[in-house]
């Protein structure tokens, strides 16, 4: 048993989180974590440290309703490029976001121009509303990158979108390629990485690309 | 808008005035529904200024008496707006608490807040920083004729973390503007002085407004020029460079080339030793996270005043929780958060000094350092 107030399980969770937010964010979708309830550690001899977790979420744009989840966080042993194994039960429904991602899709089917942008938020934090679903698409994404990238001993958060350009496809595929700022709490590094993520409205989003980028930021 | 007064006569009249209030949907204040509507009984209505000449025409007609009770709804709002807006120009002359600014107008600021209340504050020189800019801090002493012991607050000692210099000028503005009216304040000043340093990492902080808004070390240049920053608060001397940092000054963490090695560091850990048998508390204030820290960074050994150091900031976590619901986490940096050495809190408290914590201001990562501004004044109000 962990106490929750202490960094290992708060990195877990942040993995977790990381997680969820890639296979259930979106445009239309934040989630953040409220709190963190239990968490339980488990030491399998030759193969690593699995967490236990259980978390309170809120979908911030869902009035920011409570949302219970179950998370298992596998770290490997020794390995710094495998992936932790990571599991979340989500408790209930999350609410639908059919309409809002309808709406973007379309809006962004229908620029004539390609979307640019730079510095969301702004040094300020202030995000102009039409680019806010673009900043959620980040936060989806960032969460690939912190669940890929995560061992017991980081814990990443989205510091800063620093550049985004859209690329249009010739598929049904919105494309978007990102260059975002990580910051990583225990070295205190920000890092600015590079990631290309497809979404539509019925698949959600995948990154296709990513790569940190080289150089310090 | 307008507030009526009427007085219905007869049950005619309270007819009529309950068909007016919910054909035209009229605000009614008193009572709250046209069915409580009495003959001899007081009605007060809010007539949109729209609305106006058909209601009191309709009045006319029907006989009905009114005497107009509040002539001008929106001056009485104003009138009553938050005491900010007054007191600002009272304290320092309109300067906007709920912005973020940059250094130029802090060191402004400073100044006219000396110069508004010099019967209690003086801005005093610490030291220099790396590209020459002046440290001041702020003391507020309350004249007396006992010795008082002092509270230190610093702020800003990493460059991104905005909040932090945001939260010691409304700090200074809220002491300054209610210390005569809150009984809390006043008793405080009478027996202890405060002295803040609303940015201790001047240089760094400009150049998170001007170059690198992410920045946190100061611009201290190492490897002939090629690289720059130490980190301050791996810099002190507590432990120094034994856990948590890097020794290469390209890294976040860059402990310096020793202890002390920074002007920043110096001018601050000077003053404190000078200072050490009369301070009580030392603060340092950071972000983000929603963390009260206690010592040490650089080991998961307790402090021998743990026990009080935790319950002080179990009971500060617990108002700050209070006052909008955001929850802070309490403990010591090595179990809450990471391993560090060199930090100003736990220097501080090894040279003696009891109450010493590092305070990590809103969020846990949502916004990260970015917070934005119309987050200034809850984070600050819960704090205070």
């Amino acid at each position: 048993e962990l106490p929750p107030s202490h960094f290992p399980a708060r990195r877990a969770a942040a993995v977790a989180v990381g997680y969820l937010r890639y296979l259930r964010g979106g445009p239309g979708r934040r989630l953040e974590l409220r709190a963190l309830r239990r968490a339980r550690r488990q030491d399998i001899d030759d193969v690593g440290h699995k967490y236990y977790l259980e978390l309170e979420l809120e979908d911030v744009l869902d009035k920011g309703r409570t949302v219970n989840c179950t998370a298992e966080v596998l770290y490997h042993l020794g390995s710094k490029s495998t992936a932790p194994d990571v599991q979340v039960t989500v408790q209930g429904e999350l609410r639908s976001t059919e309409e809002a991602d309808k709406e973007f899709y379309n809006r962004i089917r229908s620029l004539e121009k390609e979307l640019v942008a730079e510095n969301i938020p702004d040094s300020h934090g202030n995000v102009p509303p039409a680019l806010e679903p673009i900043h959620l698409l980040a936060w989806a994404a960032s969460g690939y990158v912190i669940w890929q990238n995560s061992t017991e001993n980081t814990q990443f958060h989205l510091a800063q979108v620093k550049h985004v350009k859209q690329v249009k496809r010739s598929d049904e595929d919105l494309q978007f390629d990102y260059v975002l700022l990580l910051h990583e709490m225990v070295s205190q590094e920000v890092i600015p990485w590079e990631l290309t993520v497809l979404w539509h409205p019925q698949s959600g989003a995948r990154v296709s690309w990513d790569r940190r980028q080289p150089g310090h930021a | 808008d307008q507030v009526l007064h009427i007085v219905p006569e007869t049950f005619q009249q309270v007819q009529h005035l309950q068909l007016l209030c919910s054909t035209l949907l009229l605000d009614l204040w008193k009572p709250l529904l046209p069915e409580s509507i009495r003959a001899g009984e007081d009605l007060h209505i809010r007539v949109p200024a729209t609305l106006e000449q058909e209601v009191k025409d309709s009045l006319h007609q029907h006989m009905i008496s009114y005497r107009v009770l509040i002539p001008d709804v929106q001056k009485l709002v104003d009138q009553s707006m938050p005491r900010e807006r007054s007191s600002h120009r009272q304290v320092s002359g309109g300067y906007v608490y709920t912005e973020y600014h940059p250094m130029e107008e802090i060191y402004e600021w400073m100044t006219q807040i000396q110069k508004n209340n010099s019967e209690l504050v003086t801005q005093r020189f610490l030291g220099k920083t790396l590209e020459n800019r002046p440290m001041y801090y702020l003391r507020i002493s309350q004249p007396s004729n006992k010795p008082k012991k002092i509270i230190w607050m610093d702020c800003g000692i990493h460059a991104r973390e905005w909040i932090s210099p945001a939260f010691c000028q409304w700090f200074v503005k809220e002491i300054l503007q209610n210390y005569k009216s809150d009984p809390k304040i006043s008793r405080f000043l009478q027996n202890l002085d405060l002295y803040v340093l609303p940015v201790l990492n001047i240089d760094g902080y400009i150049y998170s407004w001007r170059k690198d808004r992410l920045w946190r070390k100061n611009r201290s240049p190492y490897k002939n020029g090629t690289c720059y920053g130490t980190d301050l608060n791996r810099n002190f001397n507590s432990s120094w460079g034994s856990v948590g940092v890097s020794f290469n000054c390209s890294s976040d963490v860059f402990c310096g080339s020793g202890p002390e090695s920074e002007p920043e560091t110096r001018a601050v850990a000077q003053f404190i030793k000078s200072k050490k048998s009369d301070i009580l508390c030392y603060l340092t204030i950071h972000s983000y996270g929603q963390l009260i820290l206690t010592p040490y960074g650089s080991t998961t050994k307790p402090p021998s005043n743990t026990e009080e150091l935790m319950q002080v900031a179990k009971e500060a976590a617990a108002a700050l929780t209070g006052k909008y619901g955001t929850s802070y986490r309490v403990g010591s940096t090595a179990l809450i958060l990471y391993s560090n050495s060199g930090s100003s809190r736990d220097w501080v408290h090894t040279i003696g000094i009891p109450l010493s914590y590092t305070f990590e201001l809103r969020d846990t990562g949502t916004h990260g350092f970015i917070l934005p501004a119309n987050q200034i004044q809850p984070t600050c109000e819960e704090t205070m």
